[in-house]
């Protein structure tokens, strides 16, 4: 059952008099709002930012239109759709996608099948912890980016050094917040599990786990991001296929409209990947009331 | 672990706690810097032996001669000046808009309605895609890379601001509202507090995508810069010079994070959930 | 009632939440009538959802009623009611001093006369000497005697608190009842108090004014004669327990008698 307020619909407001010793406080009916307001009202936050996202597509067509925005650096939404249009039938395209997708979805299995048990272990034992963390957050911070001349030393132009640069991108996401989830493990759980004789295993698999998988989804959810970058920056580096080549050999011929598509794709990619994470961690923590993952990094 | 703490189970507060604070921040730092020490001696003798090619990963004797070499020959200096000034200037002035902007959002419902979800679109989009089509419209110098950090970092200062500003904790809201508080007192008093440590986020995860950015641009397009260092003795097959620059950059990468992080634990008590 | 040593009169006070779809209406508050004397210490008791918490944030303004009307004595500047929150509230953000100068702050006292005025406060209320920590490093009965501290200092004519002790432990509790009955004597305030404790209500109050929910409304106005000032102790006497026996009994029957097996809301 829901409940709202009265006010919502009869609009009262106080009336304060002040006498020589009294203030008065009392509620009086004003009147009914008309139904267009209260249908407004209901549905204000999908209409603005619906109003939102149309004013900044509709400002830039028309910028575009009247050459307020240069249209050659920065084109309109509608020469990207129609650019979409265009790519979408050339067997370039589909090839670049293909390329593209098999080094993130290889990078990323591979950086979360690596990362997790690494993590974990690293952050079971206190002191092993210790030893890697300098070694972890300085990988951590370091732009990946600046990575790629020697990956390439070590193993060429070809796909190998995408799927590469995608995996550090996405293993050091993942490990750096794994190990931190293993170590915050509530104390006193431990000491309960402890308690009731639980052997090592069994307290991994019914304690430790479930504690840490916050943070491995927030380790995910970084990933994500980083995990995208590595793509376009490999292939920007790399200039042979995929999508972020296709970027930038857009730029090069001055199709900023082309560029814009690609950059369209990898938002498509980023936000599914988001949402897909989102209703797996919602799915996984069900028996959560809050998530302190979040405050913990 | 258990044996350790309950030893000093008796003192509770004090001395006793100061101890094991001491001994244990102590072995933090002794096994960090074992960790890091073991691991470069390992590397120096397994390039010295051979079983790693000096050409794939260089030595940590390598890489010191030549960040001698190029530190005293003053020849790396003017990168690091141009990529410090490229990350600053972009920085400071994307903190200077983001924060506000990112605050007048959070506290105006509508604003917020109207913006939200074009934030979210920008702020999923990978910018960096952005950088070539930035290169092409700005060029080689000083505006492109000015541009690239300036929108990198904005996004997650505005985001995280407003999600600062959303967090404030209802209780303290009302509480204002009912010794009558002004507006603006309520803005200094309860949302700025409640907000900076997620201003302080944001700052963190714009300044590391900043950084990405601006190397980015120096590999795609620059004649200086530590990434154009990089990139430059890349092609030069000149391994100890690019760990030297990679090492610079995860250097610079690290000290970042590490102040923030400790702005952050400084203002820690400000954080409305006290447990 | 016209005499001019009313802190507060309420009539026909009345709080209705409507559900537009379902149009059914949920009625916290029904036909509240209330007068408070000057320098009176009144509980509101009654078990959960009986709207004595509504009904106190409505006098405080933080909630507007459907219905009825509120008259507060008026102080000559200022706020006529200030309020004591269930949980501390304070911002970890500021000192102590600064917590408790915060109800002066808001009124428009500049910052440096608000630490001043708030200070003594501090003292009364047993926190000397921690004007300067931070509330993290308060235990809850302290950050509790802070609220209390802060909102004392606003000066104003009433006191409302909303079951102030309801997160302490029990022995902190009592200390903090036989604290409050001490300042209440030393600052001369008119307080309504809400709790759901019988033994709370019995031992701070003049007058327990009993509240029974669905909806809320008063069923009893029960005038404690018991002598002032009041020691903890006097919770172990005979007539102690009487109060407490009959209006546990006037709850219980009443909850009885309008027991329904269905939950609303």
């Amino acid at each position: 059952m829901v409940i709202r307020f009265l006010q919502d619909w009869i609009q009262y407001y106080w009336v304060t008099e002040r006498t020589a010793t009294y203030r008065t406080i009392h509620a009086r009916v004003r009147r009914r709002r008309n139904p267009v307001a209260r249908w407004y009202r209901r549905r204000e936050r999908t209409l603005l930012g619906i109003a939102g996202v149309v004013s900044f597509f509709g400002l830039w067509q028309i910028g575009s239109m009247t050459g307020l925005i240069d249209p050659f650096f920065f084109s309109s939404p509608a020469d990207v759709v129609l650019a979409g249009f265009e790519e979408v039938r050339l067997p370039r395209f589909w090839n670049d996608v293909k390329v593209s997708a098999v080094e993130l979805i290889i990078g990323s299995l591979a950086a979360f099948a690596l990362a997790v048990p690494l993590g974990i272990v690293i952050g079971w034992y206190r002191r092993v912890s210790y030893t890697f963390d300098p070694w972890l957050n300085f990988f951590n911070a370091l732009p990946r980016i600046a990575l790629i001349p020697l990956v390439v030393l070590w193993v060429g132009l070809g796909i190998e050094m995408k799927i590469v640069i995608v995996f550090l991108g996405g293993f050091f996401s993942i490990i750096v917040p794994t190990v931190q989830g293993v170590r915050t493990v509530d104390r006193q759980m431990l000491d309960v599990a402890r308690s009731f004789r639980a052997s090592n295993i069994r307290l991994f698999t019914s304690l430790v786990i479930p504690a840490t998988v916050p943070f491995i989804v927030t380790g995910v959810r970084i990933a994500i991001g980083r995990v995208l970058i590595g793509v376009i920056l490999a292939e920007l580096y790399a200039q042979t296929d995929g999508v972020g080549v296709m970027i930038d050999k857009a730029a090069a011929a001055l199709r900023s409209d082309r560029l814009l598509f690609g950059v369209l794709l990898f938002t498509l990619a980023g936000i599914i990947a988001t949402e897909a994470v989102g209703t797996l961690e919602r799915y996984l923590q069900r028996w959560r009331p809050n998530l302190e993952a979040e405050e913990a990094l | 672990m258990a044996a350790r703490t309950s030893r000093f189970a008796f003192f509770d507060s004090g001395l006793g706690r100061r101890l094991a604070g001491l001994a244990a921040a102590n072995e933090r730092v002794a096994y960090g810097v074992l960790g890091f020490v073991g691991i470069s001696l390992l590397w120096e003798v397994a390039s010295g032996t051979g079983l790693i090619r000096r050409s794939l990963l260089s030595a940590p004797s390598l890489i010191w001669k030549a960040a001698v070499t190029d530190f005293g020959s003053g020849a790396i200096w003017p990168h690091i000046a141009t990529s410090l000034n490229e990350f600053g200037l972009g920085f400071l002035l994307a903190l200077v808009i983001g924060i506000p902007l990112g605050l007048l959002i959070g506290m105006f419902r509508r604003v917020d309605y109207f913006a939200s979800v074009l934030l979210s679109g920008i702020y999923a989009t990978p910018k960096v895609a952005l950088v070539p089509l930035i290169i092409l419209v700005a060029g080689i110098g000083l505006e492109a890379k000015l541009i690239v950090v300036f929108l990198l970092t904005i996004f997650a200062v505005v985001v995280s601001t407003v999600s600062g500003v959303h967090s404030v904790a209802q209780r303290h809201l009302d509480l204002t509202r009912s010794f009558g508080a002004s507006r603006w007192l309520v803005f200094r008093s309860v949302v700025l507090p409640s907000t900076f440590p997620f201003i302080l986020t944001g700052v963190r995860i714009g300044a590391g995508r900043a950084l990405v950015g601006v190397v980015t641009a120096e590999f795609l397009s620059a004649n200086e810069g530590v990434g154009y260092y990089i990139s430059l003795y890349g092609t030069f097959l000149d391994t100890s010079r690019v760990m030297l620059g990679i090492v610079l950059l995860g250097v610079f990468g690290v000290a970042i994070g590490e102040i923030v992080r400790l702005i952050e634990k400084r203002f820690e008590v400000w954080r409305p959930e006290i447990s | 009632m016209t005499s001019t040593d009313l802190a507060l009169s309420a009539r026909g006070v009345r709080m209705e939440y409507r559900d537009r779809s379902s149009d059914t209406s949920l009625v916290a508050v029904e036909n509240v009538d209330l007068d408070v004397a000057d320098g009176e210490f009144v509980s509101l008791l009654g078990p959960s959802g009986c709207g004595k918490s509504t009904f106190l944030k409505i006098i405080n303004g933080l909630l507007k009623a459907t219905a009825g009307e509120i008259k507060l004595r008026s102080v000559v500047k200022g706020r006529e009611d200030a309020m004591v929150f269930q949980d501390s509230a304070l911002f970890p953000w500021y000192s102590v001093l600064d917590n408790v100068a915060y109800g002066l702050v808001c009124a428009g006292v500049p910052r440096k006369e608000a630490r001043k005025r708030a200070s003594p406060f501090i003292d009364l209320v047993g926190l000397q000497g921690f004007g300067g920590k931070y509330p993290y490093q308060l235990s809850g009965g302290m950050q509790q005697r802070a609220n209390l501290a802060r909102a004392l200092a606003v000066d104003s004519a009433i006191l409302l608190m909303d079951e102030p002790f309801a997160s302490l432990d029990a022995q902190t509790r009592e200390l903090m009842q036989s604290e409050l009955l001490r300042i209440w004597n030393a600052a001369k305030k008119t307080v309504v108090f809400v709790t759901h404790q019988i033994d709370e209500a019995v031992y701070l109050s003049d007058r327990v004014i009993v509240m029974a929910p669905r909806p809320g409304r008063i069923i009893a106005d029960i005038h404690i004669d018991l002598p002032r000032p009041r020691q903890l102790s006097i919770k172990r006497s005979p007539e102690f327990a009487t109060y407490e026996n009959d209006i546990w009994r006037l709850i219980a029957g009443h909850q009885q008698a309008t027991a329904d097996p269905v939950q609303s809301a």
